[in-house]
């Protein structure tokens, strides 16, 4: 995947935008819905906060719910950018007027970027009209005026807009018809769900600073998302992609045999994926020094970090034999498990955490006692189990980053199942590996 | 000069194969008409020959252009006018055309003028300013026309260009295309009217389950198809004769092959 952009004519834009534009608000009854949701939602909420805070309601709360309004007001107008975003894609394939679009001179990024850009105008104008309108209302004679936190909530409420245009641009290329793409709009609508329910229970956490971090996050999962909507994005796509076809059962067992076949052996495989096990192997060091901060900054409070690090001592000390060997092999086994369907969720992510997470722990422990002290209790099972955890989130890095990348030739299914493929097979070798670890564990202590 | 020069051209869905081995060629100013059953693969063709869809082999060349290297340089040389018009449904026909003229870099002054007359000359200057939603079949055909001719294309390549019009509409359209042709512009038209494809007086290509079974003028059709030497036939085969004697014979011989394959 090429890392730079594609250039682009920005009148050529500028000309798909304005259309599209126009035709979002070329329907009466859509504006005044719009408008009606962009205006009542920021109203109501400001009425609930005011009089909550004239009938004596405490400051926290008040200030807390004031912030929880402001969340409500512009995550409905964000979730039309979906609506709006299946629309002008699959909406004007179903027409066949994209077609006659993908027909002229204009490149494939000069009508992606039209696209998303008009989508993104009309959400975020809807958003932003609520925010202004509710902050006027709302905080207007309250003595309260959390600016961070709402620069931080705008900031995140853009990115999350166009990860949901991304998400449709994706689902796009992939369903023919309206229905089919509302059907297909469920594996948006739930991931964002659980975006915005985080982002919820940071409002109410009251840190701004945790606020901007997600907005942090954010930016990162937009960017990837339009890379990839872009990626996937071609004339070829559109108009030439094999879309469902029979035998569907019959072709994913296909899929899956052909992602089980002329795979490279163990060692071959690690030399081709010697730069994600490199980012996993980097990941204990990397752990180690952030949680060697944390411990020594008290960032992450001991209260959160102390329970975990007293949990894995018990296990690996109380019990000794074969319950506590199974015990640690179990957790090992689902932690391994658990890395790749993750991976595809996260992009990876997952994968880097398998050594992350540990050095993190280890490195925390050594900010509370001494580097000798904390690496002592790490050896000797360490040895295998580290290794063992670096192939692991190497290959679930692999699987991640398969599921980020997209080709205008499509091909995305077979990619993250040979990824997958690799990580089961390389199962084969790991998981006597954690056993002999486990047992290294319970024996070595 | 050669402006279309289409070699060996195949072009596969997945396990689809849509098109195999086309080659043809068109002139500057001359025809060729695309005939063939639905499935046949005109479509996949002219999308192919527009810089829409990569070839998966052969090479497809516009003004001595790659499509595969240059597509952009290909599609501004190309009009392209599918089978369904595709209009945005709550646009003006009016503004419709200057959205695309827009797309294309014509001067705002050059596409108004050209807008204007082409309106005027396919009688929509009435309804230029109605959504094109409310438009008949035929009236959208003809701004699908001109949307696809509005940039003065040196190639234009329409399929069913004059399925949905009426006779003297139809009329009005081919005089046009020809008007277009006298001046250097290739067409490429795909139809089923084999009336059309007789009047044209282009090359004829007759195709089948993605293949062209054979491709020439009238005179050579009538010598592959061997119709021009049986007796019974009086007078001179008509091209509806030639095109069933051509894609019949082809069919037998598709069916013969299935035969054998399976006894074998």
């Amino acid at each position: 995947m090429s890392a730079s952009w594609p250039s682009l004519d920005r009148h050529k834009v500028a000309i798909v935008a304005q259309r599209d534009l126009r035709d979002a608000v070329s329907e009466l009854r859509l504006i005044l819905a719009m408008v009606a949701l962009t205006l009542a939602i920021p109203i109501g909420s400001a009425i609930g906060v005011r009089g909550l805070a004239y009938f004596g309601g405490g400051t926290a709360v008040v200030e807390r719910l004031a912030l929880v309004g402001a969340f409500f007001v512009v995550f409905i107008p964000a979730s039309f950018s979906l609506v709006l975003a299946l629309e002008s894609f699959v909406g004007e394939r179903e027409r066949t007027t994209l077609e006659v679009l993908v027909s002229t001179p204009l490149k494939e990024v000069e009508i992606y970027a039209g696209k998303v850009a008009a989508v993104l105008a009309v959400s975020l104008a809807l958003c932003y009209g609520g925010l202004i309108v509710y902050c006027l209302a709302t905080f207007t004679g309250l003595g309260y005026f959390p600016v961070s936190t709402l620069i931080a909530l705008a900031l995140s409420t853009i990115c999350q807009v166009a990860a949901m245009v991304a998400g449709a641009v994706i689902i796009s290329l992939n369903a023919r018809t309206m229905r089919a793409a509302n059907v297909m709009a469920s594996f948006i609508i739930l991931p964002m769900s659980v975006v915005l329910q985080v982002e919820a229970a940071l409002i109410l956490l009251g840190r701004a600073e945790f606020l901007w971090g997600f907005a942090g996050l954010m930016i990162v999962l937009a960017a990837v998302l339009l890379r990839m909507g872009l990626d996937g994005f071609s004339r070829e796509a559109l108009l030439a992609r094999e879309v469902g076809l029979r035998q569907p059962i019959k072709r994913a067992a296909a899929a899956l045999r052909t992602a089980f076949m002329h795979r490279p052996g163990l060692f071959r495989l690690l030399w081709h994926r010697r730069i994600p096990l490199s980012i996993a192997a980097a990941g204990l060091p990397i752990g180690a020094g952030a949680g060697f901060i944390a411990g020594l900054t008290g960032a992450i409070p001991g209260s959160v970090v102390k329970p975990v690090l007293s949990s894995l001592i018990q296990a690996a000390g109380e019990d000794s034999g074969a319950f506590a060997a199974i015990a640690i092999f179990s957790h090992n086994v689902l932690a391994f498990a658990f890395a790749v369907p993750l991976a595809v969720l996260t992009a990876g992510v997952s994968g880097f955490l398998l050594t992350f997470a540990p050095g993190f722990l280890l490195g925390y422990a050594a900010s509370q006692s001494s580097w000798s002290v904390a690496i002592a209790g790490v050896l000797p099972n360490g040895l295998v189990e580290i290794p063992a955890a670096i192939i692991a989130g190497g290959l679930a890095i692999q699987v991640g980053a398969a599921s980020i990348h997209m080709e205008p030739s499509g091909g995305w299914t077979a990619r993250v199942l040979t990824a997958t493929a690799d990580y089961l097979r390389a199962l084969r070798w790991l998981i006597p590996a954690l056993a002999v670890a486990a047992l290294l564990e319970v024996r070595l202590g | 000069m050669t402006l279309l020069e289409v070699k060996g051209l195949t072009k596969r869905y997945g396990d689809v194969l849509a098109l195999t081995d086309l080659t043809v060629s068109v002139d500057e100013g001359a025809c060729l008409v695309l005939l063939g059953r639905n499935g046949a693969g005109k479509t996949t063709a002219l999308r192919c020959m527009a810089g829409v869809l990569a070839p998966t082999a052969g090479s497809v060349r516009v003004d001595g252009i790659d499509a595969a290297t240059e597509p952009a340089a290909v599609r501004e040389r190309v009009g392209l006018m599918p089978e369904l018009p595709g209009l945005y449904e709550r646009m003006s026909a009016r503004t419709y055309l200057d959205y695309f003229g827009s797309i294309y870099d014509l001067p705002p002054q050059t596409r108004t003028r050209r807008i204007e007359s082409l309106l005027e000359l396919f009688e929509l200057k009435d309804a230029a300013d109605r959504w094109l939603g409310s438009y008949s079949k035929g009236m959208r055909q003809k701004v699908a026309l001109i949307r696809a001719t509005l940039h003065r294309p040196r190639l234009i390549l329409a399929d069913e260009p004059t399925s949905a019009l009426d006779p003297d509409s139809a009329r009005r359209a081919w005089v046009y295309l020809k008007d277009l042709q006298k001046d250097g512009c290739a067409l490429v038209i795909c139809t089923h009217s084999m009336e059309e494809a007789e009047n044209l007086s282009g090359e004829i290509g007759i195709m089948s389950a993605g293949r062209a079974l054979a491709v020439g003028d009238l005179s050579e059709l009538r010598r592959k198809s061997g119709l021009q030497t049986r007796r019974e036939v009086r007078e001179l085969p008509t091209l509806q004769d030639i095109y069933l004697a051509i894609v019949g014979n082809h069919r037998d011989q598709h069916e013969r092959e299935l035969a054998e394959s399976r006894s074998a």
